[in-house]
């Protein structure tokens, strides 16, 4: 062991504290307890461990929501995009089939045309 | 301490635990003297401030006396109490880190000592540890003021050993660091 390592037992050496303490101990024991004011119980909140899970609950309670309304934004989004591209099919659908016909007419035209 | 003194003083702790738990006051009062030291220098070492540290010690006690039933041997006592002692004097200073610190030099020492030392050194020394951060700081004092090794600290902080050891490592290089710069400065 070092002199610092002896040093230090020396330097952290038990202290007693002062004569009256089992005294103020069973002191406090035998007290009623006494009701705690209401800015007293909020304090309670803000020491540690506490002060963590109020930090939590503070900070879930605000994400939760905005995570909620996010995803119920994008869901909309979604189906709002999901119904334009549907619409957008059937259109080009329709187009389609009356290209078709169109082509089908001008086939029929000109076929008669050439007969003459 | 005799192997007979120490297994006479477990017996006596033992009956003293029993009988508190039946809710007689006297042999909790045993109690609290037989441990008062051990629990109010884990504080005072670490609060630097004997009346915070006295009213710890007391909160200690107060929740002792709450979880008697919990408690199965002396071994288990001790343990109980550096356990709850150490985690109340760490959430204690994050709670003074909000409050107007006091000045280490106006703290009084405390009145009892057994073994003589060189006072300015002793001052500096605990001083210095008061210096250090909160785990590294609980960590030397179970180490040097309980005698505990690292294993048993790391029971007690809940902590892993290899965290315990480079703790301790770092610390000691740290106070020998500060106190050759201490010492120099005492000696000019």
């Amino acid at each position: 062991m070092s002199y610092l390592e002896d040093d230090l037992k020396l330097a952290l050496q038990r202290a007693e504290p002062s004569g009256d303490f089992t005294e103020r101990v069973l002191a406090r024991l035998n007290a009623p307890p006494r009701k705690r004011a209401w800015w007293e119980e909020l304090a309670v909140l803000f020491q540690p461990p506490r002060v963590q899970w109020v930090a939590l609950t503070v900070v879930a309670s605000v994400v939760i929501p905005i995570a909620g309304i996010q995803y119920h934004k994008e869901q909309r989004l979604r189906a709002q995009g999901e119904m334009a591209k549907q619409e957008l099919v059937f259109a080009m659908r329709m187009a389609g089939s009356k290209l078709h016909k169109v082509q089908q007419k001008v086939l029929g035209m000109s076929q008669t045309e050439n007969r003459l | 301490m005799t192997v007979s003194s120490a297994e006479g003083t477990a017996v006596r702790v033992q009956e003293d635990l029993e009988r508190s738990d039946e809710g007689n006051l006297p042999a909790f009062a045993e109690i609290v003297r037989e441990h008062q030291a051990m629990v109010f220098s884990l504080a005072y070492y670490f609060l630097r401030d004997r009346g915070l540290a006295e009213e710890l010690a007391q909160e200690v006690f107060l929740e002792l006396h709450r979880s008697l039933a919990s408690i199965q041997s002396p071994a288990h006592l001790v343990f109980w109490l550096r356990k709850v002692a150490s985690r109340r004097c760490i959430d204690q200073t994050r709670r003074r880190l909000f409050w107007p610190k006091l000045r280490l030099e106006d703290v009084p020492e405390p009145a009892a000592r057994t073994r003589e030392a060189d006072p300015l050194l002793t001052r500096a020394l605990a001083r210095l540890v008061a210096s250090l951060p909160e785990k590294p700081r609980m960590v030397v004092i179970l180490r040097f003021q309980e005698d505990l090794d690292p294993s048993e600290i790391a029971d007690v902080l809940d902590m892993p050993l290899s965290t315990v050891k480079s703790h301790l490592q770092r610390s000691l290089a740290m106070l020998r660091d500060k106190l050759a710069r201490t010492v120099g400065e005492i000696a000019i």
